[in-house]
């Protein structure tokens, strides 16, 4: 499986996306008006062809008649004066209405929300908005984005102030989506808020610049801390659990250097205290993989072959048939050479373990375009077809519960994949069941200039 | 001038500080310990050592403390080799421009390699240019 981003499901598809719904508002609107016009051109088109034929009959005076039909031409005035007048009101009041709501419901969101316009004035901004920036709202409406930045001493994670043109609400008005922007806000009490940012174009009419932009601002100081904290537990961790183990394998290892004890049996505890170590690296390694952080990596210009010399020199104490390499002329790369190594010392590890009558295990390193190509391979057990599709996954062992269960968490190959795909390149594997298998990842080569 | 060839090991874990000293010490050189970066500084002013073996956590004052102070107070008089579980050892090393460093749990013949090494590399530094 590989690591693809996959496209925001909340990002707006196309520019312009509501045209259909406005010009459905504006058409109700129309054949709301129409109706209304309608129902007063027949109510008044009666009055005028009924009224004085009615009051013709009832009145025979023709003074009386006058004088009642200047007060009949007077009531109509009246009562249609009246209707407008209510009629307006309503209109009015549902428009004033719908326009509390609106703002109630952006008041009422935690996030801070901020609208822009192309000019890169504040048009609008809710409550939550106006309490990060320290304004009331309506002081807020009409400032200058840049103000309201400088207002809020927004700042990049680093410390520097974020310029107006950095920030994402700006590059919305160039027409992006931007999602997952960090920075942090100076809060009402003085504290650090840290904040998340996303932000996009609104478009009225597709085609045309964006007419609008419009900011969400998150609070994520507490996810912030909670990150903060684990870093601090996983580095207590690897300390408590690592120093032990190093102080076990050290006495093992000079007692055996003394001529004290069983070489032998000291041996099985150097071996076993360096499994163990390796499989706190590797726990540590994926809680932090999980938080996408992942740990640093410290790339330099090495020549995989010689990597895989040290490495096949490491594992010479764990197999009775030593780990060939094959390499030809340097294959230079831009990576760190420590997690490389890990990354073959996990494939080697799991072939050694998966080829349980021994054979002989292989590191080739190769040259295969602009990408270098490490392959481990094995004579081993291989792993079942039905169970390939799942290789990867973690905490997945394709040989659990079976005769060839020779043990391991299911983190190694999960970790390894990642440390590659953090270098830019893939990892894949074949199997032949009883036939053994190859597992092989790419890098990119380093150009060939000066170190 | 003669160089500084006197070991100190500034770890908090007694078995682990044990060990290095008998190591060491079975290697032929001499070794001081402290259980922490305050009583390794008070080590360092009654004699200078080579080359000194740093933990990075330890209680009252931590590695990275102690660097700081001792970079301060003495410059590069002493070769530093942190000595770290850290998932990134080298790193480490570099954030207190440490000379070397060791992972653990480590090969005890790379203890003695790492200080043989900078003791040599000391050594050479001191050397007056012919």
């Amino acid at each position: 499986m590989e690591i693809v981003r996959a496209p925001n499901m909340l990002a707006p598809e196309q520019p312009g996306g509501g045209d259909a719904e406005r010009g459905e508002i504006v058409r109700l609107g129309r054949r709301t008006a129409l109706r209304i016009v309608v129902v007063y051109l027949l109510v008044g088109a009666a009055w005028v062809l009924f009224s004085d034929r009615v009051l013709a009959t009832i009145v025979s005076d023709p003074a009386a008649r006058d004088r009642l039909q200047t007060v009949k031409g007077a009531s109509y005035v009246l009562a249609t004066g009246a209707l407008l007048y209510w009629l307006i009101v309503r209109a009015r009041s549902h428009l004033a209405a719908s326009e509390l709501e609106r703002r109630a419901v952006l008041d009422s969101i935690v996030d801070a929300i901020v609208v822009v316009d192309p000019s890169g004035t504040v048009v609008d901004l809710n409550a939550a908005a106006a309490r990060l920036a320290g304004l009331s709202q309506r002081n807020g409406r009409g400032l200058p984005l840049a103000e309201l930045l400088a207002r809020g001493r927004f700042k990049h994670l680093d410390g520097r102030p974020l310029a107006v043109e950095d920030s994402a609400t700006s590059r919305a008005l160039q027409g992006e989506t931007v999602g997952g922007f960090e920075c942090t806000v100076q809060g009402p009490d003085g504290s650090t808020v840290f904040t998340h940012v996303s932000a996009s174009p609104v478009y009225v009419q597709s085609g045309a610049a964006p007419h609008r932009a419009v900011a969400v601002i998150r609070d994520v100081t507490d996810v912030r801390r909670f990150e903060v904290a684990r870093e601090e537990f996983l580095s207590t961790a690897a300390h408590e659990l690592k120093t032990p183990l190093a102080v076990t394998k050290a006495y093992a290892q000079l007692m055996k250097r003394r001529g004290q004890g069983d070489p032998a049996a000291l041996s099985v505890i150097e071996r076993q205290t360096d499994r163990l170590a390796r499989i706190v690296q590797q726990l540590l390694e994926v809680s932090r993989f999980r938080s996408g952080r992942g740990g640093e990596l410290r790339r330099e210009r090495f020549d995989l072959g010689d990597v895989a010399d040290d490495v096949a020199q490491r594992m010479r104490r764990l197999t009775v048939d030593p780990v060939r390499v094959e390499r030809s002329d340097a294959i230079l790369v831009l990576a760190d050479p420590d997690r490389i190594a890990q990354v073959m010392v996990n494939l080697v590890e799991n072939a050694i373990r998966f080829s349980p009558l021994g054979g002989e295990v292989a590191i080739a390193v190769r040259r295969r375009a602009t990408e270098a190509v490490v392959s481990v391979r094995d004579h081993g057990v291989g792993i079942p077809p039905e169970r390939q599709d799942r290789v990867f996954e973690r905490f997945y062992r394709a040989h659990a519960g079976t005769s060839q269960d020779y043990g391991g968490l299911g983190l190694g190959l999960d970790v390894s994949r990642e440390i590659v795909a953090r270098h830019g390149g893939r990892m894949w594997f074949e199997s032949e069941p009883g036939q053994g298998s190859t597992f092989s990842f790419s890098l990119p080569i380093a150009e060939e200039t000066a170190a | 001038m003669s160089c500084a060839s006197g070991l100190l090991v500034v770890e908090d874990d007694p078995d682990l500080s044990g060990l290095m000293s008998m190591i060491l010490g079975d290697a032929g050189y001499s070794v001081r310990v402290a259980e922490n970066g305050a009583v390794a500084l008070a080590r360092v002013a009654e004699e200078m050592p080579g080359v000194i073996l740093l933990d990075m956590r330890m209680p009252v004052m931590n590695g990275w403390e102690f660097a700081r102070e001792f970079r301060a107070r003495y410059g590069r008089a002493a070769r530093i080799i942190v000595v770290t579980a850290a998932e990134n050892a080298r790193l480490r090393a570099q954030e207190i421009e440490a000379d070397g460093w060791l992972e653990k749990p480590f090969e005890l013949d790379a203890v003695l390699d790492a200080v043989a090494s900078q003791l040599a590399a000391s050594a050479a530094a001191a050397e007056p240019p012919a």
